[in-house]
């Protein structure tokens, strides 16, 4: 999708720019890692890319300017952080049993054929396991999901009764 | 949707289904964009259609001096839509409008019907 004809492109980066910085971006990532090098580049999660300029966006311009753009660079810092620190065997991929570890010391108590749901969903690579970008989508839906969810569920214990509208709203205020 | 297999393919019967509902979005999509613009302004949306969904579509459109939606994006919506009635209705099975899900029925619901 084309954004550029809303928005004023002068001194705004947009997505479509960001897109445009993917290498970049993964040359960025891949100075990060020791890992395996196989030369194959993947375009960086649209999606990710999205939710993440949606966070730093600060007037809802649709892209962010320079200094928005600094915060964007550090929040993917932060996460290279947390992504190396899982990938123990240092594969530059994050496999079920590293996922479960990450989301555990995060805080989930989730089961085990769950993992297996997230992996199925986030893995866009279709490998089985968790790519850089694919593994900050899967956190960001998951602490979304997991806030709404917090907020009907009142006495916290882990239930929630909802009428369909309800189940509604909490769906598309995530989507 | 179409993916009754949850392959993560469709095969030809699930494409001809696929085509089939977005032709029908399409021209639900055209009765909206009155000036056939391509996408769908604000004005438009008033014109007519039942509350909910455009206070839907008033949250999705895209932001500028004159917001509106565009074809991809409202079939979005509508099979987001769809889908989230389907995962209500699956756990409703008496039908009475109201369920109880644990944190993790929740997150399945949610997490395996994503775009």
């Amino acid at each position: 999708m084309n954004f550029s004809k809303h928005y004023p492109m002068d001194q705004c980066i947009t997505w479509t720019k960001i897109s445009c910085l993917q290498p970049a971006f993964l040359l960025h990532i891949k100075s990060f890692h020791t890992g395996i090098e196989d030369g194959t580049w993947t375009p960086f999660n649209p999606a990710t890319v999205r939710s993440i300029l949606g966070m730093f966006d600060r007037e809802n311009k649709g892209g962010v300017n320079f200094n928005e753009f600094t915060g964007v660079w550090k929040y993917i810092s932060d996460w290279q952080n947390v992504f190396r620190t899982y990938d123990r065997d240092n594969s530059g991929m994050i496999d079920k049993n590293e996922l479960k570890q990450a989301l555990t010391g995060f805080g989930y108590r989730l089961s085990d054929q769950f993992y297996d749901i997230l992996i199925r969903k986030f893995d866009r690579q279709g490998r089985g396991q968790v790519a850089f970008d694919d593994f900050i989508q899967c956190c960001v839906v998951l602490q979304r999901l997991t806030d709404v969810f917090r907020r009907y569920d009142t006495d916290q214990d882990g239930w929630i009764q909802v009428s369909y509208e309800q189940y509604l709203s909490m769906v598309f205020s995530i989507v | 949707m179409f993916d009754k297999t949850r392959s993560g393919r469709i095969d030809v019967y699930g494409f001809s289904a696929l085509m089939r509902f977005i032709q029908q979005w399409k021209n639900l999509f055209q009765q909206y964009d009155r000036d056939q613009s391509g996408s769908i302004s604000f004005n438009e949306l008033q014109q007519g259609g039942p509350q909910f969904s455009q206070l839907l579509l008033a949250r999705y459109a895209q932001r500028s001096s004159n917001p509106s939606i565009q074809l991809d994006r409202f079939i979005q919506i509508c099979m987001q839509l769809q889908s989230t009635t389907d995962a209500f209705r699956e756990k409703d099975t008496g039908l009475v409008g109201n369920v109880r899900l644990s944190y993790e029925d929740f997150l399945t619901m949610v997490v395996t019907r994503m775009m």
